[in-house]
């Protein structure tokens, strides 16, 4: 099976997140976390491929209803993983804005909920979220999670940075300002 | 408790069996899955090879009790530790990577054999439809029959409880950073995987940045065993 086939190289990306959380102090409250469950550790940063997947697009500003691959396969992708019900996921959206405009035209710049968007929540209510805090790029649904497993989602927001060969280079939690996201893209271009 | 002082010295017996005959115990038979590669049965938490401790707590969206060892036999489980009001990601990532497995098990046919089971820390907040809300909100699947949301009678009985057979520690926080919240629990991300049989297969203490297509793997092994 593909997926149980990727499992051994996506948990070293995961030791890598890991790592860079605690960096990076992003994870408060992981008191006595600091261990880990027999993670096999074999780190090898950057050479964890995310397979990609089509994730529906939603018609909203700067959005449109269709489809795109992610990762993309000739450049580049940026991935902003946000819930409508996140209200840090609010705050974020200027940086992101910022980010888009800054380096927008040079990789693949998307936003994906993790809502089960058909089933719990509805396109037209994610547009609307998306219009509100003023939303002008390309945004999706992983319905299933499915993206957010393959690039490792570890709270709300989480911005995932996948470079032109499809290797995951950068996968974080928290709020970001404009300028961090621009250098974590800006490293794989 | 004395079964609790039973199990004890079970998972004491355990971390010997262990240390005495590594790569033994995988074929023992009470496991799928061989011993993880950092020894964590020192730990407060269970871990592989231990009882999965017997709790019974409510669900309160389905209106029933439910126990651990009501899936003995027929389900392999996932638990987990959280609060609806978790301000700061650490509970929505811990649910995602339940979510994951309960979207694979849907995709990959074993939803029968399968129990996923969150089990709140704050339940004067998490009522039924706090739960409810939040089920919807994490994209949950509450149809499916195999997401149970549980929670303890008090406050009080859910920290001893979580405490003494889980091995968490948790306590209210009143000055808290959030503003908008009375009291948060600062916790750490606990995930465990029980097999059908109710040992632990795998602690996962850093639950909420652990690798999400790991712990499915994990648990489509142990759940096809």
């Amino acid at each position: 099976m593909r997926r149980r086939e990727l499992v051994a190289g996506v948990a070293s990306a995961a030791a890598i997140g890991g790592a860079a959380l605690f960096a990076a102090g992003a994870t408060p409250t992981g008191i006595g976390g600091s261990d880990d469950a027999g993670d096999p550790t074999a780190s090898d940063e950057g050479t964890e491929t995310v397979e990609p997947m089509t994730i529906d697009t939603i018609e909203a500003p700067g959005s449109r209803d269709g489809e795109v691959a992610v990762p993309a396969s000739d450049r580049p992708t940026f991935v902003d993983f946000f819930g409508t019900w996140c209200p840090p996921c609010v705050e974020q959206m200027p940086a992101l804005g910022d980010a888009n405009d800054r380096v927008g035209d040079r990789v693949l710049f998307v936003s994906v909920t993790t809502e089960a968007v058909g089933r719990s929540v509805t396109e037209a209510e994610i547009a609307e979220w998306w219009t509100e805090h003023d939303g002008g790029w390309l945004v999706g649904a992983d319905p299933t999670a499915e993206l957010a497993a393959r690039a490792n989602v570890s709270g709300y927001p989480t911005a995932a940075v996948i470079d032109a060969a499809g290797r995951l280079r950068w996968s974080e939690s928290g709020i970001h300002t404009a300028d961090e996201l621009v250098a974590e893209i800006e490293a794989v271009l | 408790m004395n079964r609790r002082d039973s199990l004890r010295s079970i998972a004491a017996a355990g971390a010997v069996a262990t240390a005495g005959c590594l790569g033994v115990l995988g074929g023992s038979g009470r496991t799928v899955l061989d011993p993880p590669e950092q020894d964590l049965s020192a730990a407060a938490h269970p871990s592989h090879g231990d009882e999965l401790p017997a709790v019974e707590f409510s669900d309160p969206i389905a209106g029933e009790e439910i126990a651990t060892s009501d899936f003995e036999g027929e389900r392999a489980m996932l638990l987990t530790f959280f609060y609806t009001n978790c301000p700061d990601g650490v509970c929505p990532a811990l649910i995602l990577r339940l979510r994951r497995a309960q979207e694979v098990a849907a995709e990959e046919g074993y939803i029968e054999n399968s129990a996923f089971l969150p089990i709140t820390f704050d339940p004067e907040r998490d009522t039924a439809p706090v739960l409810e809300e939040y089920a919807t909100q994490q994209g949950v699947n509450l149809e499916a029959g195999n997401w149970h949301f549980l929670r303890p009678e008090s406050y009080e009985a859910g920290q001893t409880a979580i405490e003494e057979e889980f091995g968490l520690k948790i306590e209210k926080v009143y000055d808290s950073d959030y503003e908008n919240l009375e009291y948060t629990f600062p916790h750490y991300g606990l995930i465990l995987l029980a097999n059908k049989q109710g040992v632990v297969e795998r602690a996962y203490p850093s639950g909420s940045t652990v690798d999400i297509e790991r712990i499915v793997a994990d648990f489509e092994r142990v759940v096809t065993a």
